[in-house]
């Protein structure tokens, strides 16, 4: 018999490392030939040097990450690159409950409708500039995060510039609820539990769901070396395959509570399932600072060619990367988009699997308000809604012109 | 935009930002002899007996501050406040995260932090990583200024992670010694060998078996009280 491959894959304290624990947890790794160590980070920028230095092979990654590597920005350029995203959505916008009341008292029609905007936040805003009180806090968890681009879309969305309206910083996941109830920061962007530990906990509002933002938007990728998936073509596959088949049978229904069990344990999120429970089944999740709903698409793993690498989704990434200044407008997005999502491993992986893939490597994003079917597919793919809060359209080969529609602010930052 | 290299192992690449920084400070340093101010460092590390060791060792060439569990926005903070020339901290810590945020967003803190990656010897950047060290500089410091600051950190964490293995090794040792002790006193007891005969027959048993001696102790303990039962 062939012996197992042994590989090291990297994961945080956060829900969506559910298709990793499941791989794990249900012998999935073990039956494509692999011994899988799981190794716990606390830091993204831990898990990026482990990736990097070869301590870990592969790392269920924010997507943000992978792309800017590709982009040659950070201190590894050229050097990560996916082919496989490990799911859609799954973050929110938590705000403390006595924000929640400021907006509430100062703008009560806002706060009744969802998707909920950022428009009474912006009479908040306002209002502590006219009157002289420090600017909000808020945080999300990394500066090349989903978390960044979608708070920054929201905050901007109801005309709040996010660089000089509100203070905006970094504090990693674990630590959100915490500097919330010290009152170190007013909201946060983050991935679960760490919401809906702030909610149960009565000192935070959810205001909106990262779905509600941009309904389908990739969160983590399975990010490795690229140099490494030339290498280890074969492991790369086995590992990509063992979290196919693990996502699909998360995104069961019926299987949704058990996988929250799973994550819940010491070895993987280490929370209390009551936290964890609703990331996973989606039910009876709150948003809309006051609505309780379900919301069965809050966390994608598999359904809608979820797991697919679309060269669109990566150049949305570049666009909000150029938009807020991280990177130059001369990128070639076209091949920086190429290098960070590789769809044509992500296909073999399927077919090895007989599930359907996607024939097309873009599509328009933000185009579709209801469920519908991609028939540029090997077969045709039952999709789910996409679409972005303010309705606008991206289209990958226009990006300049996407920028263009929104009001142009000179970015912060720090080059000279 | 900031530009780092990476790490050598993966095709090196040096930006025109630092590149710019390296031949000023090359030329400059010939002509100014009158030494610089210290450089003041943050060290933040959850680890008192290392944290120590390691300010003990920068004493002389740095102003240190030291901090521990500070995270999130009270790390940015404190970063404002003290505007450190150099920030060491524990690889593994949650709050690199926020430090690494002030390479690009830098309008609270006028001047933008990079991580150190280290100029004439490339693989000192991984050894910092294997010891458990990362540095961030203020952008634009001269290297030569810094590297003696992050040598003294990675050496005194090196020293801390040997000491920890030593003393892992130690007590595993022991425990060791003490569970081939019981399964000796075992076989004597219930098989009526001699000390030395016990001992031979698990060394044996472990060297034919290739399983660690510790190992085949505590299988005869279990097996000789599944026996008694």
């Amino acid at each position: 018999m062939k012996k197992n491959e042994n590989v090291t894959i990297g994961f945080a304290r956060l829900s969506d490392c559910a298709s990793l624990a499941i791989a794990q947890e249900r012998g999935l790794f073990d039956k494509y030939g692999l011994t899988v160590s799981l190794k716990r980070y606390k830091s993204w920028a831990a898990m990026r040097d482990g990736l990097a230095s070869g301590v870990i092979d592969a790392a269920n990654m924010l997507a943000p990450m992978v792309v800017a590597s590709a982009a040659g920005i950070g201190p590894y350029p050229d050097l990560f690159t996916t082919a496989c995203c490990t799911n859609q959505n799954g973050n929110a916008i938590t705000v403390s409950a006595s924000l929640f009341q400021n907006i509430q008292s100062i703008s009560p029609e806002t706060a009744l409708r969802r998707p909920l905007s950022a428009h009474g936040l912006k009479h908040v805003v306002d209002v502590r500039r006219a009157t002289g009180q420090p600017k909000l806090v808020f945080a999300h968890v990394y500066h090349y995060s989903m978390h960044a681009y979608l708070l920054r879309y929201w905050l901007a969305s109801a005309g709040i510039d996010p660089d000089r309206d509100v203070e905006l910083v970094v504090v990693p996941p674990s630590q959100m609820v915490d500097s919330l109830r010290s009152g170190l920061i007013d909201g946060y962007c983050v991935g679960e539990p760490w919401n809906n530990a702030a909610v149960l906990a009565g000192l935070g509002r959810t205001l909106i769901t990262s779905a509600e933002i941009w309904s389908g938007h990739v969160e983590k990728v399975l990010a490795v070396r690229t140099e490494w998936a030339k290498d280890c073509s074969e492991v790369h596959l086995s590992i990509i395959k063992a979290i196919l088949e693990a996502a699909a049978w998360i995104d069961h229904p019926q299987n949704r509570l058990t996988a929250a069990e799973v994550i819940a344990s010491a070895d993987y999120v280490d929370a209390p399932l009551d936290e964890i429970v609703s990331s996973l089944t989606g039910k009876n999740r709150q948003t809309g600072g006051n609505l309780r709903v379900d919301m069965p698409d809050f966390n994608v793993f598999h359904r809608y060619a979820a797991n697919f690498p679309w060269q669109s989704q990566a150049k949305w990434i570049l666009s909000q990367m150029v938009r807020w200044g991280q990177l130059d407008t001369k990128t070639n997005f076209n091949e920086v988009a190429r290098a960070a999502f590789q769809p044509d491993i992500y296909r073999q992986a399927a077919l090895e699997l007989d599930i359907s893939s996607p024939t097309i490597d873009n599509k328009i994003e933000g185009n579709y308000s209801h469920a519908w079917l991609l028939e540029e597919a090997t077969s045709p793919i039952a999709m789910g809604c996409n679409q972005f809060i303010d309705g606008k359209l991206f289209n990958p080969d226009k990006i300049q012109e996407y920028l263009n529609t929104f009001p142009q602010v000179d970015p912060v930052t720090s080059s000279k | 935009m900031h530009l780092l290299r990476t790490l050598p192992n993966y095709g090196l690449k040096l930006t025109s930002h630092f590149k710019q920084i390296e031949n000023v400070t090359s030329k400059g340093s010939q002509q100014v002899s009158t030494p610089a101010a210290p450089l003041r460092v943050l060290l933040i590390d959850n680890n008192p007996e290392r944290a120590q060791l390691v300010e003990e060792g920068l004493a002389e060439a740095a102003i240190v501050q030291t901090k521990s569990q500070v995270h999130g926005t009270e790390l940015l903070n404190l970063i404002a406040a003290n505007q450190p020339d150099v920030i060491i901290v524990d690889c593994n810590s949650p709050g690199r995260d926020s430090i690494e945020s002030l390479r690009t967003v830098a309008q609270n803190n006028p001047k933008p932090i990079v991580m150190f990656v280290e100029e004439e010897n490339p693989t000192g950047f991984q050894q910092a990583i294997e010891a458990g060290v990362s540095a961030y500089v203020v952008d634009g410091l001269t290297p030569k200024r810094v590297k003696p600051v992050i040598d003294v950190a990675i050496a005194r964490f090196k020293v801390m992670n040997d000491l920890r293995s030593e003393l892992k090794k130690t007590k595993d040792d022991l425990a060791a010694r003490k569970v081939i002790e019981k399964a000796k006193g075992i076989l004597m007891d219930k098989r009526g060998m001699t000390e030395e005969e016990a001992f031979i027959a698990m060394r044996t048993m472990s060297q034919e078996r290739g399983i660690p001696l510790r190992d085949i102790a505590e299988t005869v303990i279990s097996v000789m009280s599944l026996l008694n039962e």
